[in-house]
């Protein structure tokens, strides 16, 4: 997990009381995380960017009305609207399983390829957005515990507890979630990072 | 003696959910099982790539955002 100088409930101080450029940096840390999350749920970017832009309007009125529950963490918070809002939008509209088609170099992914050559930044987009595609194609039960154990970032205990499984189901999906998603990269000859970096 | 650890175990470690106990442990349990260590590099390279695979929104949607949030006077209750 990346480590922040200023931790979130510091910067939500700071803009309760007028600082804008708190939100500016809160938005900056967790945009790519939400917008992930919502694009994984509803399968369509123009849908995603709209969803985005609810979720943030909800956590800034919600901030700036003063109901915000500081007893309570900013991201599992925001990430809790984002996947709401996200979940109702999927219900109202009964959309069922599509792959939309990625369109935009901007929106690809968060990576800076200042060192790649224009070629190498092509095959990395694709490799990302085909394991977008992929992550599309798991059964529902173990992509919604990756999603919320790498994404949402909640424990493997949180998840258990919200999808009403036991510790042990969730870890086994995320197992096979992870196992899958790198078999079907072999299978489809995705190059994978080999770099391996123990912690 | 190694504890013997499941892949489970593996994918808790992987995601920094063990105690400081497990974790010494399982870098151990990692030495000396051959099988053990590949499904930890498998996983861990799959991780890595699902934080490159996030996606980002549109710089619009961004600065949407920000100048909503600029244009909300709202003063705070608290």
């Amino acid at each position: 997990m990346e480590k922040y100088k200023i931790s979130d409930s510091q910067l939500v101080s700071l803009y309760k009381n007028g600082n804008e450029e708190a939100f500016e940096q809160l938005l900056t840390r967790h945009k790519s995380r939400v917008f992930t999350t919502i694009y994984l749920i509803v399968k369509d970017n123009y849908v995603a960017e709209d969803l985005l832009q609810e979720t943030f309007v909800k956590v800034v009125r919600t901030i700036k009305e003063g109901r915000y529950n500081e007893e309570g963490k900013f991201l599992p918070w925001l990430m809790r609207i984002a996947h709401n809002m996200a979940i109702d939008h999927f219900r109202k509209e009964k959309r069922y399983p599509t792959i939309v088609m990625e369109d935009g170099s901007h929106v690809f992914n968060t990576l800076e390829f200042s060192e790649d050559s224009i070629e190498s930044k092509q095959v990395k987009q694709d490799t990302h957005s085909k394991l977008r595609e992929l992550i599309q194609e798991l059964p529902e039960s173990q992509k919604e515990v990756l999603m919320m154990r790498h994404y949402m970032e909640m424990s493997f205990q949180e998840i258990a507890e919200t999808t009403g499984v036991s510790i042990n189901t969730a870890l086994g999906r995320m197992r096979y979630a992870l196992i899958n998603l790198r078999k079907k990269m072999k299978q489809y000859n995705i190059a994978y990072d080999q770099n391996i970096y123990p912690r | 003696m190694i504890k013997t650890f499941t892949q489970d175990d593996v994918v808790r470690y992987v995601y920094q959910e063990t105690s400081e106990l497990e974790t010494k442990e399982i870098r151990k349990a990692l030495l000396c099982d051959a099988k053990l260590e590949e499904m930890y590099k498998d996983i861990l390279s799959m991780k890595a790539q699902l934080d490159k695979a996030r996606k980002m929104p549109s710089d619009r949607t961004v600065n949407n955002i920000l100048n909503y949030s600029k244009s909300l006077k709202l003063s705070s209750s608290k």
